[in-house]
């Protein structure tokens, strides 16, 4: 017992002096502007921490989702969920500060293969993959309960509202086109969109901007009403566990053995993931579904091209977002960031740069440049989706029973509790 | 049955206290950090009434210690009450989402609590097909919503900006093209003259000028190709007894650019890593006309460049034409100044990356000041216009940081400007800055500038080789040699000779057609000077201080060995009668 003892002291002490470590990379003071007016941006990432570290992660991401999907798949325990949300909000939210995360690190694989210069870090590359392998396996239990984002609206998620099947195929459309922005801004350099537009790293880190307070509260406020908002219409990394999703060796089911179509799930689902039985009656004639088929899977190509039109026309909108376009801008226009007086603290620093006018508005005519190129995969890729949503909604499945749409379902467990169905006795 | 009842009735309104005060709680925490939140913003803690009084007051009686000390302990209390805040934002935020964490944590246990089993609604729900048919609709309509608006405020906001900021970055190299003809034949007045000076453009065959002979106006003289065209040059005098000293005036700050000279002016910088001067000093009288500082450019960076203590700030040599004279520095910074000092225009290049410090002189052509700026972070040979400064063309180069100087010659048939840098010696059009050709031949930190005599470009670097390029409508290497070399000084040509100085003191000549080689002879003494072929003779400084003059032959002839009796790096300038060097701190006129 002793030796045991002693073996997690030590433990204890070679955890505390690799922490030390990256302890002493953190600011010793922070940093006041007073006589510029300049606001100290808010860094996107936390401090770096040892190497030791980044691995216990990735066990702990591995651990979790092992748990999580046993939970689902042979416990069928809400409550084994619930504990894992409440570990993961606490350890990958507030104790890892909501960084590194499997959403943010879709921009990490972008940039890695866009930009030659830029090394992906292995823990990113897991933490992207990870996931995903799972989802193939057993459905979006990740999203159950692993991700802090999902974890921490599935907790406030107290008095849910269903929203309209249509709407919610409507809504869905969105994550994609976040998706297709955080790519594209990753590929160009430009930012990290999903990182600094995180609406919960604010509450995880105890530290944002006072708008990004208020949004990620709205969010909290929204979803007490209308379950995980951000997961379902915003998330861009549920968009593509959505698609693998529907791939999946298996998935859980409401029912541990036949669904009688008692109708006791029927409103379990705080997020409209259940396919209710389809009678054959419904189905429209066949020759309307596949005359409706054949014209969208002809519409689609002119849907990506005209996406790719459309979005190359404003690919200059896009491209103002980069911080060095929008410095060529204002110094070309003489606009000065609106400042009057003096120089604005942006020009002041291309000033201090030591680079001339010509050679930002080089550097800046090639960034528009790869905006244009970009928009049109943007805007095409957006174009797709949308083909593939109308088509996706002109096909008719039948299914007598009540079962977990694979796409949409986040594998929270809520309706196991249900089914009065007993598993069956092997 | 009715216990177990008062009992959950008991826990339900426990739960429900507990939720109401951590609700009033997180909500009164949260109004105060809003309060405090926007305090900290619209208060400027050192910016208040009373602080700008007390400065004002302190403006006045600056020796008040007490005032002073006051100000302190306020300016640190505004600091303290700043920091206080920020901390009361941060342990709210805390107590805020503790408060949240005990509502949750109530809410959950009164839902648990309040366990009631939901009866089965029977809700008529659209059919599979009907919200099919809606989502399409609807997605239909945002689809097109979604296109529309985006074109509608893509052709609104419309700027064109790639193209803008191309031309923009073309106009600023295009500008004053047009204007071009007009400028060059209003130029400068001349100087007195035995030679007839023709201005033409820069195609004209008459290159260098009459009035750019008649003075010394850029480092190796005019056109850079190491050539006076002076006459009457003394050969006789010593430093220390001021035998044929016309005068020495002290230098303020120290450089290692070689002085120029046009009319009655003598023209040289200095620098240190806060200060970049250019001195005008009257030939006569070798006083000081004036000094003119060189700051508070546009774009010039804060950060002073890393330089070398061999290099300097202020390594590049100047150029005149007789109107104004144009520096450059390590920094970046290039000023034109007219006759008076005064400033015509200023810009700053960009800050080189350059790890000895940038060296390349001026010199110029027509109304266009050619600048080679060969650095690691890029290389570009940009013609600025010398009335505006505005950059005429730009010709990127693909060469590695070059420290020797451009050369400007005339071949005969047209006028050339050659450039030397690893891996190539390049020829430019002075019009248009079109590369004309390029020979790969050179490797190495090229330091020593190129000599053109005759058809023939002489190109050479310290552990590379000596390489002759015969111009022409298909320029080829004509020979060459590795037996003497060169990290810093420049050879220079006519027709008949070609000589090479190494940085230890000894000179080679050679037939410049054959690359036979004449002679050799070791003046045993460190040189960075660069000579100069004043007529019949070869003017050679070296770092102590002395002239090595020798004749141009076949054979090697002393004809003098002044001194000047302190060390010099520079290359010295010459006038009719008159030679001036640039030591350490002093600037000497030697003549008679």
């Amino acid at each position: 017992m002793n030796k045991i003892k002693n073996i997690a002291v030590y433990l204890l002490f070679v955890m505390l002096t690799l922490q030390a470590f990256t302890l002493s990379a953190k600011n010793r003071f922070p940093k006041p502007e007073f006589e510029s007016g300049h606001t100290q941006p808010v860094t996107i990432t936390p401090s770096p921490r040892a190497i030791f570290f980044e691995y216990l992660d990735l066990v702990v991401l591995l651990a979790s989702l092992t748990l999580i999907s046993w939970f689902v798949m042979k416990k069928r325990s809400r409550k084994g969920v619930f504990g894992i949300s409440v570990f993961v909000i606490l350890y990958f939210g507030f104790y890892r500060e909501g960084c590194i995360c499997s959403i943010g690190a879709i921009q990490n694989i972008t940039l890695a293969l866009f930009k030659v210069n830029y090394t992906i870090p292995l823990t990113a590359l897991l933490f992207f993959l990870i996931p995903i392998v799972y989802t193939l396996f057993v459905g979006r239990t990740f999203c159950a309960g692993v991700c802090p984002l999902g974890a921490i609206q599935d907790i406030v998620a107290f008095r849910p509202m269903p929203v309209k099947a249509w709407l919610e195929k409507v809504l869905g459309i969105i994550p994609f086109i976040y998706l297709a922005f955080a790519i594209l801004y990753a590929a160009t350099g430009t930012d990290f969109v999903i990182c600094r537009y995180d609406p919960f790293v604010g509450f995880f880190r105890m530290d944002a901007s006072f708008a990004m307070f208020l949004i990620g509260g709205l969010f909290l406020l929204i979803g007490v009403f209308i379950a995980r908002p951000y997961c379902r219409f915003l998330c861009p990394y549920g968009a593509l566990l959505n698609i693998v999703s529907r791939f999946s060796f298996k998935h859980m089911s409401i029912t541990p053995a036949g669904c009688i179509n008692c109708k006791l799930c029927e409103n379990a689902c705080p997020f409209g993931a259940i396919d209710m039985p389809v009678p054959h009656k419904e189905k429209e004639k066949t020759e309307v579904i596949v005359r409706r088929y054949v014209i969208l899977s002809l519409v689609i190509p002119v849907l990506i091209i005209a996406g790719g039109f459309i979005a190359s026309n404003f690919h200059e909108n896009l491209a103002m977002v980069h911080h060095k376009v929008k410095l060529a801008n204002e110094i070309m226009n003489n606009t000065n960031y609106g400042v009057i007086g003096k120089d604005a603290i942006e020009i002041t620093a291309f000033k201090s740069s030591g680079q001339t006018t010509e050679q930002l508005y080089t550097e800046a005519a090639a960034i528009v440049d790869e905006f244009n190129t970009g928009s049109w995969f943007f805007g095409g890729f957006i174009g797709l989706v949308f083909g593939l949503t109308l088509i996706g909604l002109t096909v008719f499945k039948y299914h007598p029973d009540y079962s977990p749409n694979k796409a949409n379902c986040l594998s929270c467990a809520r309706c196991m509790k249900y089914c009065p169905v007993l598993p069956e006795k092997k | 049955m009715i216990k177990e009842h008062l009992q959950t009735n008991l826990k339900v309104r426990f739960w429900r206290y507990i939720l109401v005060i951590a609700g009033v709680f997180s909500f009164a925490v949260c109004i105060l950090m809003i309060a405090n939140y926007l305090q900290m913003n619209t208060s400027d803690p050192v910016n208040t009434r009373l602080m700008n009084t007390l400065v004002e007051r302190l403006n006045k009686t600056p020796d008040d210690q007490a005032l002073r000390n006051e100000i302190r302990a306020l300016d640190l209390l505004a600091r303290k009450a700043y920091f206080t805040t920020q901390w009361q934002i941060r342990f709210g935020g805390y107590m805020f989402l503790v408060g949240i964490i005990i509502m949750i944590i109530a809410v959950l246990m009164l839902d648990a609590l309040n366990k009631k089993i939901q009866p089965i609604t029977v809700v008529k729900n659209d059919t599979l097909p009907d919200t099919q048919n809606k989502a399409r609709k609807w997605i239909s309509i945002a689809g097109i919503v979604l296109a529309v608006v985006t074109l509608v405020v893509a052709f609104l906001s419309h700027k064109d900006l790639g193209n803008k900021f191309s031309r923009k970055e073309g106009s600023e190299n295009n500008m004053n093209v047009n204007n071009t003809t007009q400028i060059v034949s209003n130029q400068i007045p001349q100087q007195d003259s035995t030679f007839t000076d023709t201005v033409q453009g820069s195609n004209s065959p008459e290159y260098p000028t009459a009035a750019m002979k008649n003075n010394f106006p850029s480092f190796r003289g005019p056109g850079g190709n190491g050539i006076a065209y002076q006459k009457n040059l003394p050969v006789n005098w010593d430093g220390s007894s001021g035998k044929n000293i016309r005068w020495k005036t002290a230098i303020p700050l120290t450089g290692y650019n070689s002085p120029v000279v046009w009319g009655e002016f003598v023209f040289l910088s200095g620098a240190d890593g806060s200060k970049q001067q250019v001195f005008c000093i009257d030939k006569k009288s070798g006083k000081i006309s004036w000094t003119a500082d060189v700051s508070g450019i546009q774009g010039s960076s804060s950060k002073s460049p890393k330089v070398t203590e061999n290099t300097g700030y202020s390594a590049p040599s100047l150029t005149t034409d007789g109107k104004n004279v144009y520096a450059i520095f390590a920094s970046g910074d290039i000023i034109a100044l007219d006759f008076k000092g005064k400033k015509v225009w200023a810009r700053n290049l960009g800050l080189p990356v350059n790890h000895y410090g940038h060296s390349s002189s001026l010199i110029l052509i027509d109304d266009k000041l050619i600048v080679q700026y060969d650095q690691s972070n890029s290389a570009n040979l940009y013609a600025l216009s010398a009335q505006t400064g505005k950059t005429i063309w730009t010709s990127p180069r693909k060469v590695k940081i070059s420290w020797a100087s451009p050369v400007i010659v005339n071949t005969g048939s047209r006028i050339e400007i050659l450039l030397i840098a690893e891996p190539f010696v390049a020829s430019y059009d002075p019009a248009s800055g079109k590369e004309l050709w390029k020979i790969d031949c050179t490797s190495g930190e090229v330091g020593p500038s190129v000599a053109y005599a005759n058809g023939i470009v002489f190109a050479l670097n310290e552990y590379a080789k000596l390489v002759a390029i015969q111009i022409g409508s298909t320029p080829k290497i004509l020979w060459e040699n590795n037996d003497y070399l060169s990290d810093v000084p420049s050879p220079v040509a006519n027709d008949k000779y070609l000589f090479v100085v190494t940085s230890y003191g000894e000179v080679a000549c050679y037939n410049p057609k054959t690359g036979d080689k004449y002679w050799n002879h070791d003046f045993a003494s460190p040189t960075y000077s660069s000579p100069i072929l004043a007529g019949e003779k070869v003017y050679l400084l070296d770092k102590k201080g002395t002239m090595h003059i020798f004749k141009a032959d076949k054979t090697f002839s002393l004809i003098a060995e002044p001194k000047i009796g302190e060390s010099s790096f520079c290359t010295p300038a010459f006038s009719e009668g008159s030679i001036f060097i640039r030591t350490g701190n002093n600037l000497y006129c030697i003549g008679k």
